[in-house]
């Protein structure tokens, strides 16, 4: 999966699946999404969200090796920003990805995976995972950008 | 910024200080602090997170862990000023109501 075709591409993240890179990405995010208009707590939940969907590449889809490749592509269409985030690891089932209604708070069951999804789903607007064609997982995340009138 | 852990005792308790950022790199060492400060301490476990500049889910379930680790051993457990970081990501878990909060 790549950016939507209309998309802009503005960068094209190539990354090992190394927990210790993951600030960089954070900040590299940060700077990027702040130039679109959006808020300063806006560009934070942006930044956890796609922090979030690396780290589960680093946990999930790579078991915590820190040599697979992670590619992260930071676009804007006309209206959205889009991000996508590709890894070519373990393919995720899909009931891990999908998107649930918050649950009842239950601390015995909690997974540091799934409160990630979890995440995903309440800062974008779309968020769509799929299987990558040679196995691996590709997430697709589209935020509307506060810098374009409604109905633009 | 990688985390910087200072351990204080306050009477009975002991009061861990963090500052930097708590994801999935750095998560294991404040887990590490916070099950010895639970092994030591016979009050119980106040984590001071007003220099946390970032926290991710794997912060938020290392919290959990403490929390579980204290109730357990009937210790308390509290997180003192919370930076908007960490609020932030307690409240997208929906977990703010859960600590007990220092503010």
């Amino acid at each position: 999966m790549t950016l939507d075709i209309t998309a802009v591409r503005d960068f094209r993240l190539e990354l090992r699946s190394d927990p210790k890179l993951l600030q960089a990405v954070r900040k590299l995010v940060y700077c990027y999404v702040s130039c679109y208009g959006f808020s300063d707590e806006q560009c934070r939940e942006i930044v956890l969200a796609v922090d979030e969907a690396c780290a589960n590449a680093i946990r999930h889809s790579y078991v915590g090796h820190p040599g697979g490749i992670i590619m992260l592509q930071l676009g804007v269409t006309r209206n959205s920003l889009e991000i996508c985030l590709e890894d070519y690891g373990r393919t995720a089932s899909q009931d891990k990805v999908c998107h649930r209604t918050p649950a009842p708070v239950d601390l015995e069951h909690m997974q540091p995976g799934g409160l990630g999804v979890q995440f995903i789903y309440q800062v974008f607007d779309e968020v769509r995972y799929t299987a990558g064609s040679d196995g691996g997982n590709n997430v697709r995340m589209r935020l509307r950008r506060p810098d374009i009138e409604e109905g633009e | 910024m990688g985390l910087r852990i200072e351990t204080n005792n306050e009477t009975t308790k002991i009061c861990l200080r963090i500052t930097g950022e708590v994801d999935l790199y750095t998560s294991p060492e404040l887990r590490k602090a916070i099950m010895k400060a639970v092994t030591q301490s016979s009050g119980g476990v106040i984590l001071d997170l007003t220099e946390v500049a970032y926290m991710d889910s794997s912060g938020v379930a290392t919290l959990v862990e403490g929390l579980k680790a204290n109730s357990d051993k009937k210790l308390a457990f509290s997180l003192r000023h919370p930076s908007q970081s960490v609020m932030k990501v307690l409240q997208l878990s929906r977990l703010d109501s859960v600590f007990q909060i220092e503010n």
